[in-house]
C-alpha cells in the first residue's frame, strides 16, 4: 500500500507536503521494482529551480537509465546525501529513507493535479493488468 | 510484445518464478528473478543456474566433419582431443566476425558447436554453403529439440547431481546421467567461475532445472549473465565484435591459428595482420566515481575529442566499480592511458586497464 498523504505523478514520482510550502520528493515503489537494483542517482543541487513535469535528474539501475521528473515546481532546498551514497535505499525504502530531495514549492496548488494514493494504486493496478495481458 | 518472441523449454518455469522478462535476440528470457546484484553475488560465492537454451546447438558429423570445421573456423579443431572443447571464431571471407562459438570434439568424426542466439539462420546457411552437398559432412541443428542450462559458481562440485562430472578437466565434457536423465555436460561457462553447461532433451528441461534449484542453486537471469561475463573480461558477439570488426582489433587474435591450414578469412586476416590494426578493444575502469555508468553506445573521448565508443559497460558488483569495454585508437590502447567516457554530454574520467577485471581466486 502506498502511504496516505503522498501525491503521485504518472511517471511514478511522489511528493509529500511537509508544510504548506515544503515538499519531499521520491520514487514510487513501482518505479524501483521496475528498475531493479539502483546503483546511481544524479540529482539537482540545492538552489536549482525545478518545474513540475520537467526532468530534474536521473536514476540508474544495474540494467537501465531512467529520467526523474519533478512532481512540483520550486527550488531544491536539500539533497538526501545518504541516498546518493547508498542508492539501494530507494529499493529498500522508497517512501522513507529513500527520499531524494526537498523542494521549496513555488506553486503549492500544483499538487492538486497529482494523483492521491488511492487513485495512484488504481493506476498501478491498471498498468500491471495491461502488462500481464 | 510477447506473441512473436521465441520461448525456451523453460519459459513456463521463469514465469512461474515471476521473473522480470525481456526480449533478448528474439527470445523471451528472464533479466532477473529477485535482483541482478543478488544473482551476481550468488554465482561469485555459491552457485547459480541460467537458462541458456537460446543459444544454438549444432552437431556436425561425418568422415569430413573435422576437415570441414577446420576450414570454416579460425582454429584447427580436428587437432582437439576427444573429450575437450575450445572457443573459436566463425569469420567471413573479409575477416569480419560472424560469431564466436564453442566447439566440442565428441568422437573422431563427431563435433558439437554451441553458438550465440542471434542470426542462427544466417550462420546455418553459411555453414551449409561451405559444406556443399558432401555426404561426409552432416550438419544437424538440434537447438529446438534440446534445452541447455549453465550451472556456475564455486560450489558446483558440492552439488549431489554433479558429482559424476567433477573429475572433468576445464573445457572437458562427457555424457552423464542426472536423476536418470541422459545429459551432456561440459566444464565450461561464461561467468569466470567454475561451472558446467548441460544439454538435455526438451522433455527433461524442467526436471533438470529443478534438480538444481531444489538443492538451493539460485535461478539467475540475463542481467547477471551480462555483469558476470563483463567482469570476467568475456566478450559478447554482436555487441563487442561483429561482421564489421576483425579478430585482431577485437583482441581475439589468440583465437586465430593463422599459421596452420587454410580457412575461410585467412588471406584477409593475414593482410590485416601485415598492415597492422588502427583501433583496439580495451577494458576501462571509471576513475570518476559517483558520476554514472558507462553503457553500450556511449562515446569515448580524449582531450575533448571523440576517439571511440563503448561496446559493453556496467556496474561491476565484485569490484564495486564501473567498468566497460570499448574501441580506441591503437595509440590509446596501452594500460594506464587516461580516457573520458561521455555520460550525458559530460566527460567522466576512466583509465585503460587489463580486460580481465575479475579473476577467480585472484
Amino acid at each position: 500500500m502506498t502511504p496516505k498523504d503522498y501525491k503521485f505523478t504518472s511517471e511514478h514520482e511522489w511528493i509529500y507536503a511537509e508544510s504548506g510550502s515544503k515538499g519531499k520528493v521520491g520514487l514510487a515503489d513501482y518505479a524501483q521494482s521496475k528498475l531493479g537494483d539502483i546503483v546511481f542517482l544524479d540529482l539537482p543541487t540545492p538552489g536549482t529551480q525545478v518545474t513540475q513535469g520537467k526532468k530534474m535528474g536521473e536514476v540508474e539501475s544495474v540494467k537501465a537509465v531512467s529520467d526523474i521528473f519533478s512532481p512540483a515546481s520550486g527550488k531544491v532546498l536539500e539533497v538526501n546525501q545518504t541516498v546518493v551514497a547508498e542508492p539501494k535505499l530507494v529499493n529498500e525504502d522508497p517512501y522513507g529513507a529513500g527520499w531524494l530531495v526537498r523542494v521549496e514549492l513555488s506553486k503549492p496548488s500544483e499538487l492538486n493535479k497529482l494523483m492521491d494514493n488511492a487513485r495512484y494504486d488504481e493506476f498501478v493496478a491498471e498498468l500491471t493488468e495491461k502488462q500481464s495481458e | 510484445m510477447g506473441e512473436q518472441l521465441e520461448k525456451t523449454p523453460l519459459n513456463k518455469v521463469h514465469h512461474e518464478l515471476k521473473a522480470r522478462m525481456m526480449d533478448f535476440a528474439g527470445w523471451d528470457l528472464p533479466v532477473w528473478y529477485t535482483s541482478i546484484l543478488e544473482e551476481h553475488k550468488t554465482v561469485r560465492s555459491a552457485a547459480g543456474i541460467f537458462d541458456v537454451s537460446d543459444m544454438g546447438r549444432v552437431w556436425v558429423s561425418g568422415k569430413k566433419a573435422g576437415v570441414f570445421l577446420d576450414r570454416v573456423l579460425t582454429r584447427r579443431v580436428s587437432k582437439l582431443e576427444i573429450g575437450l572443447s575450445e572457443l573459436c571464431l566463425l569469420c567471413l571471407e573479409d575477416g569480419g566476425v560472424l560469431d564466436d562459438l564453442w566447439a566440442y570434439r565428441l568422437t573422431a568424426d563427431r563435433y558439437l558447436i554451441v553458438w550465440n542466439a542471434a542470426h542462427i539462420e544466417e550462420k546455418l546457411a553459411w555453414l551449409r554453403r561451405w559444406a556443399g552437398s558432401d555426404p561426409d559432412i552432416v550438419i544437424q541443428d538440434r537447438s529446438a529439440a534440446t534445452a541447455m542450462v549453465a550451472v556456475q559458481g564455486p560450489a558446483v562440485c558440492r552439488l549431489q547431481n554433479l558429482k559424476g562430472v567433477c573429475q572433468l578437466p576445464r573445457f572437458g565434457h562427457s555424457q552423464t546421467t542426472i536423476e536418470n536423465m541422459e545429459v551432456f555436460a561440459s566444464r565450461t561457462g561464461y561467468t569466470g567461475e567454475d561451472g558446467f553447461e548441460i544439454i538435455a532433451e526438451v522433455a527433461n528441461a524442467r526436471q533438470l532445472w529443478e534438480s538444481f534449484t531444489k538443492q538451493g542453486v539460485k535461478p539467475c537471469g540475463l542481467g547477471a549473465r551480462d555483469s558476470l561475463r563483463l567482469e570476467a573480461g568475456m566478450m559478447l558477439c554482436g555487441q563487442d565484435m561483429d561482421k564489421t570488426t576483425n579478430p585482431f582489433e577485437a583482441d581475439l587474435g589468440w583465437l586465430v591459428e593463422i599459421d596452420s591450414g587454410d580457412f575461410v578469412g585467412k588471406s584477409a586476416l593475414l593482410e590485416i595482420k601485415r598492415r597492422g590494426i588502427r583501433r583496439k578493444l580495451v577494458g576501462f575502469r571509471m576513475t570518476g566515481q559517483g558520476q554514472g555508468i558507462a553503457r553500450s553506445g556511449y562515446k569515448i573521448a580524449r582531450s575533448g575529442r571523440e576517439v571511440g565508443q563503448v561496446t559493453s559497460g556496467g556496474y561491476a558488483p565484485t569490484l564495486n566499480a564501473n567498468i566497460g569495454f570499448g574501441y580506441v585508437p591503437i595509440e590509446l590502447a596501452r594500460i594506464g592511458t587516461k580516457i573520458d567516457i561521455m555520460i550525458r554530454n559530460k566527460p567522466v574520467p576512466a583509465e585503460v586497464v587489463h580486460k580481465q577485471f575479475y579473476k577467480r581466486g585472484g
